[in-house]
């Protein structure tokens, strides 16, 4: 008998198999597909660091430039890379990645090229910081801009002894 | 005349692969041997050669369906050695995200039981609710599986909408009260496949050890939970559910009354989910060196961790004890005596959890 009801229930009622229209919305914090902006890396390693499966290496063409590789094989797709990048140059998008996307494997390995610049006051080449990046941490003026570390941190300096040395002569003076 | 009758390491009953040896005589099961380790992947040792962000990674995945206990209780042993309190919003969060895995780790046994006794009707209702729990687990992590939630100090991810989940559970204890617990105790067919099958007494389970529900359904009342609060255990209030008959019928029982009450748990964590930070540290953690060994009640039992730090970038030692190993020998006790036929259930019953216990 009550194999019955739910028979006659069941006709009256839509199927209960989920259309694939009807997917559940993707989460914001979903976790999908790498993207990699080369102009926001500072190729400082911190992604490789916390990577378990290896799947981000840096190469470097010395003077020329900084490569970051990716290979989605071996992602696990934890997203401490782009939790951890201090530049957000590592974001994680709604799509979900290809197992793969061509013949010729498209897709599986990205590569990013970080150019290296030459400092404009002492000709050295490093990795060009992005302004933002650049404000946050120098707060530089517009000619220092294109300065390599080293001499950011002596421009840094003399410009700290320029603020101190008057009140010493001053003290000595007296 | 006795015969002797391999069944895996490839599974008519589990997904995953362990072997049985049964020796048989007619129908009947004369003695059994359990064979493990046919996915031994080295994580322990693998454990020792990654730093203290990438091993957290490394740790989630020694199980597929508890990876957030696995992840929990290592960086609950880290946070032990380094002397880290825990905010208390995360610590709610942390308890919220264990009960969904216990909720989608019961469903999921609840449909392999439905499925093995031939009841494949049962096996798609239950499923059908599974997705629920597994949605709610994906709109809050992000994953359905491997939900990356834990860091040594606290949780990635906050909740920022608790009582948008609400809803869900409310269907899901719906479906709890109407179909699949009625169906299991009440259903002649479900009946007969499960009372008074693959028996173990209170006297064999203490022998044997066995923990969590397999435990707690011969009588034994020891959860982890409730012996040793962590996390919001202790301010949610914790009732544990202990059956005196220790048949497959008692498991079952003992699993669905663990999800009505893991239900109440997430409820009242969601409703009561305190405000405040979500880590109590920043970047890159420093372990001082030191041990610690933790205990936490996965959905299959007790789970334990010993971690052992040098100061250095890596643990020195990582050792870990899952509940399904050893659970899984009292196989050999249950299925003594027992029809043949029978085996698939009673080894389902166990909930046996291979890759947990080979790491």
């Amino acid at each position: 008998m009550a194999m019955l009801k739910t028979i006659l229930g069941n006709l009256l009622r839509p199927p209960r198999t989920r259309d694939p229209a009807d997917m559940p919305e993707v989460p914001p914090v979903y976790r999908g597909a790498l993207a990699h902006d080369a102009a926001r890396c500072t190729a400082c390693g911190t992604c490789a660091f916390v990577c378990a499966p290896k799947a981000i290496t840096f190469t470097q063409e010395p003077g020329v430039s900084v490569s970051w590789h990716f290979f989605i094989g071996q992602c696990s797709f934890c997203g401490l890379c782009a939790q951890n990048c201090p530049t957000r140059a590592i974001s994680l998008q709604a799509d979900a990645p290809g197992a793969t996307n061509s013949a010729a494997g498209d897709g599986l390995r990205l590569e990013s090229v970080i150019r290296l610049q030459p400092c404009t006051r002492c000709g050295a080449a490093h990795v060009p910081l992005p302004d933002a990046t650049i404000e946050a941490l120098w707060g530089v003026e517009e000619a220092e801009r294109g300065y390599c570390p080293e001499c950011r941190r002596r421009a840094a300096s003399e410009k700290l002894r320029a603020a101190f040395v008057p009140a010493e002569e001053a003290h000595h003076d007296r | 005349m006795p015969y002797s009758f391999p069944l895996g390491p490839y599974h008519p009953a589990l997904e995953e692969p362990f072997k049985v040896k049964v020796q048989c005589r007619g129908e009947v099961i004369d003695s059994a041997t359990v064979e493990v380790g046919f996915s031994f992947r080295g994580i322990e040792l693998l454990a020792q050669k990654r730093n203290w962000v990438e091993v957290i990674t490394l740790i989630e995945r020694v199980c597929g369906i508890c990876s957030n206990t696995h992840a929990m209780t290592f960086c609950m042993a880290a946070e032990t050695i380094a002397g880290i309190e825990v905010p208390k919003r995360a610590a709610h969060i942390r308890t919220i995200i264990a009960e969904l895995e216990r909720l989608h780790s019961h469903l999921l046994w609840a449909g392999v039981g439905a499925e093995d006794i031939g009841f494949h009707s049962l096996f798609m209702e239950v499923f059908t609710l599974r997705e629920l729990v597994m949605d709610t687990l994906e709109a809050i992590s992000g994953n359905r599986v491997n939900y990356g939630m834990n860091c040594i100090g606290g949780v990635h991810r906050d909740i920022p909408d608790p009582k948008r989940h609400l809803p869900a559970l409310d269907t899901l204890s719906k479906g709890l009260a109407e179909i699949v617990i009625p169906t299991f105790t009440e259903n002649p067919t479900a009946l007969t496949r499960t009372r008074g099958v693959g028996r173990l007494t209170r006297e064999q389970a203490v022998e044997w050890a066995v923990v969590g529900p397999v435990a707690r359904a011969s009588g034994l009342d020891i959860d982890v939970r409730k012996d040793q609060p962590y996390l919001s255990y202790a301010d949610l209030g914790f009732e544990s559910v202990v059956r005196p008959e220790g048949d497959v019928l008692a498991r079952v029982v003992v699993r669905a009354l663990e999800m009505v009450e893991s239900i109440r748990l997430i409820r009242e964590a969601l409703l009561s989910l305190p405000a405040g930070p979500l880590r109590a540290t920043q970047g890159v953690p420093e372990i001082p060196s030191g041990e610690a060994t933790i205990r936490t009640e996965a959905p299959r039992g007790e789970a334990f961790y010993y971690v052992a730090s040098e100061g250095g970038a890596t643990p020195a030692r990582v050792k870990i004890r899952t509940p399904s190993f050893v659970n899984i020998p009292a196989i050999e006790a249950m299925v003594v005596g027992q029809p043949l036929a029978d085996l698939s259930i009673i080894q389902a019953s166990v909930d046996p959890c291979i890759s947990c216990t080979d790491r």
